[in-house]
């Protein structure tokens, strides 16, 4: 007998609030019935990037209007739920706990399971919810928070290939926009510039190339623009409108000069897998910069593999992204009790070695 | 008589978890674990214990109430969270009861014990804020009022419940966390550099 599915979804990780439905007929294609995102921008605008205790407060008052308005949306009641799915990790804690908390109430109430779920796991099996692709997958997950080669194997089943040892491309972006007076979120409005831009003229270190593996580092970069444009302000007293295009246009041709190289290793051993699709998958808010995607595109290309990226709305911090990886884990049998803890670090591979975190609290992600 | 309603009141302002549950006037349980962390782990435990010792299930609830702060952020937003996930799923209200009214006692000021020799304290007359220790003890010395600020004092839950129980009827509002202290957040250090008109 075919079993019908249908989860609510939770996620509080970051700074959108977000919850969905999603129903999937075993063996057919998953439904995202309603996703709602109700996002923070304008509420950390002034502080140039994301504040955890700020988030925590308009996670706490948003997620049950959120997750009201997802049921709506989908026209139905919590009764049609077979589970709710709750990001419990890894993330800002403050968001997160409320997030588990609400599903908690939730689940308690209705007496419906309880299913925790890694954020970066929602990310890494969205291809499978937009596109049906089959394990194992190479997946690129590229956002404000994370960055990371993963091979997919199945929905607890990880590889990290490689990752940043430092920052996260997204963060570059938007310190970039910070530095040369840009609106935020960074990676638009970065990217925009960098259209009117000569990306040959500011050459920007392209760190790690000249190691063998598939770890990245972005935190250099951030000091060699802000090196660059305090030279150019020191020689004219100010930017012209060309050097801020020009430094972007730089900027972004070494942050998609790197992925591409280390996207290009990352395929060669993803295909020792041999696998009988051969599927790259894309996913975070970096995803959407053009350049880098079509990089991406051309690097598959060239090896031969297909190359998919689910649209924005899923590839961008969403629940029914959590709802879905919520319903592969429920099927697989998993359930999680009324103690379910919130994890600020919570890694999908732990079996290699740590490339953010270290020590007693262990690696973040 | 079984229609007196049933209510369960439950907080974790600072360290403990503490929960009561109430038909009418008389306290059916209550509970009160002082920790220091893990309460999101044993609030939704501790309450389902709380419910079963009464031979109680979630759908005999009339309404629920919630210490709202002010206290430790985290531990405000763990129990609004689960009330406002509870209240949803039973579809019943949760009331919001803040940390003054919890802890109204005659002749005494109330206070909540803050970080580094500070008290969240409403003056008489005044609306509540952080103040230093000293400050709200000297004006509950002028007023002649007791001042014994308590973290965890062993009738929050019941306090509570008892002020739900007579609110839920009109409750309007979901609960929301009574902080009193805005977020700790720095204005953006970087400076966006002049542009020249090309």
């Amino acid at each position: 007998m075919t079993k019908t599915l249908t989860i609510l979804g939770l996620e509080s990780s970051c700074d959108d609030t977000a919850a969905a439905v999603v129903r999937q007929t075993e063996g057919a294609r998953p439904e995202v019935l309603s996703s709602i995102v109700f996002g923070q921008t304008e509420l950390h605008s002034a502080f140039g990037g994301v504040v955890p205790e700020i988030a925590a407060r308009a996670h706490a008052e948003k997620l049950d209007i959120c997750v009201r308005d997802a049921l709506a949306e989908a026209d139905l009641t919590l009764k049609d739920m077979d589970a709710v799915a709750v990001t419990a990790g890894p993330g800002l804690i403050g968001g997160v706990m409320s997030g588990v908390m609400c599903a908690k109430g939730i689940a308690a109430a209705t007496g419906l399971p309880l299913v925790g779920v890694n954020h970066l796991a929602g990310h890494a099996l969205t291809p499978r919810l937009t596109d049906g692709i089959a394990y194992p997958y190479l997946m690129l997950l590229v956002s404000g928070g994370h960055c990371q080669y993963l091979l997919v194997r199945g929905p607890e089943d990880f590889t990290r290939l490689g990752g940043t040892i430092d920052d996260a491309p997204g963060e570059a972006f938007d310190k970039t926009a910070r530095l040369l007076g840009l609106p935020q979120p960074g990676g638009p409005a970065v990217q925009a510039e960098a259209e009117g831009g000569d990306p040959k003229r500011f050459r920007f270190p392209r760190p790690l190339l000249d190691r063998p593996d598939c770890n990245l580092s972005f935190s250099g970069l951030k000091t060699a623009l802000m090196r660059m444009r305090d030279q150019i302000a020191a020689e004219k007293g100010g930017l012209t409108r060309q050097d801020r295009a020009d430094l972007c246009a730089g900027f972004q041709a070494a942050v998609v000069d790197t992925l591409a190289e280390k996207t290009r290793r990352a395929i060669r051993l993803y295909m020792d897998e041999n696998p009988a699709q051969p599927t790259v998958a894309v996913a975070g808010g970096v995803a959407a910069n053009t350049a880098i995607r079509a990089a991406l595109e051309t690097v598959c290309a060239e090896a031969g593999a297909a190359f998919t990226a689910p649209p924005l709305r899923l590839c961008t911090d969403n629940a029914a992204m959590i709802a879905y990886a919520g319903m592969e884990r429920f099927r697989a049998g998993a359930r999680d009790g009324l103690d379910l803890t919130a994890r600020p670090r919570w890694p999908l591979d732990t079996a290699s070695p740590a490339l953010i975190g270290s020590g007693r609290k262990g690696a973040k992600a | 008589m079984t229609s007196e309603p049933l209510v369960l009141g439950f907080d974790t302002s600072a360290a403990h978890c503490a929960a009561a549950l109430l038909r009418g006037d008389e306290v059916l349980t209550t509970r009160l674990e002082e920790m220091t962390r893990g309460q999101a782990e044993r609030l939704m435990p501790l309450l389902q214990e709380v419910l079963s010792e009464a031979d109680a299930s979630w759908e005999d609830l009339d309404a629920l109430g919630v210490g709202i702060g002010p206290g430790n952020f985290t531990g405000i937003r763990i129990a609004v969270s689960a009330a406002r996930g509870l209240a949803l799923g039973l579809d019943i209200p949760a009331v919001g009861v803040n940390g003054f009214e919890a802890r109204k006692a005659d002749g005494s000021l109330p206070a909540v014990p803050a970080p580094r020799d500070q008290v969240y304290a409403a003056l008489p007359g005044e609306a509540p804020r952080l103040m230093p220790r000293q400050e709200a003890e000297d004006a509950a010395r002028g007023a002649g009022l007791a001042f014994a600020p308590e973290a965890s004092p062993p009738g929050i839950a019941e306090a509570i419940a008892r002020i739900a129980s007579v609110r839920f009827a009109t409750a309007t509002e979901p609960p929301a966390p009574l902080y009193l202290r805005a977020a700790d957040a720095a204005p953006s250090s970087d400076v966006a550099p002049t542009l020249l008109d090309d």
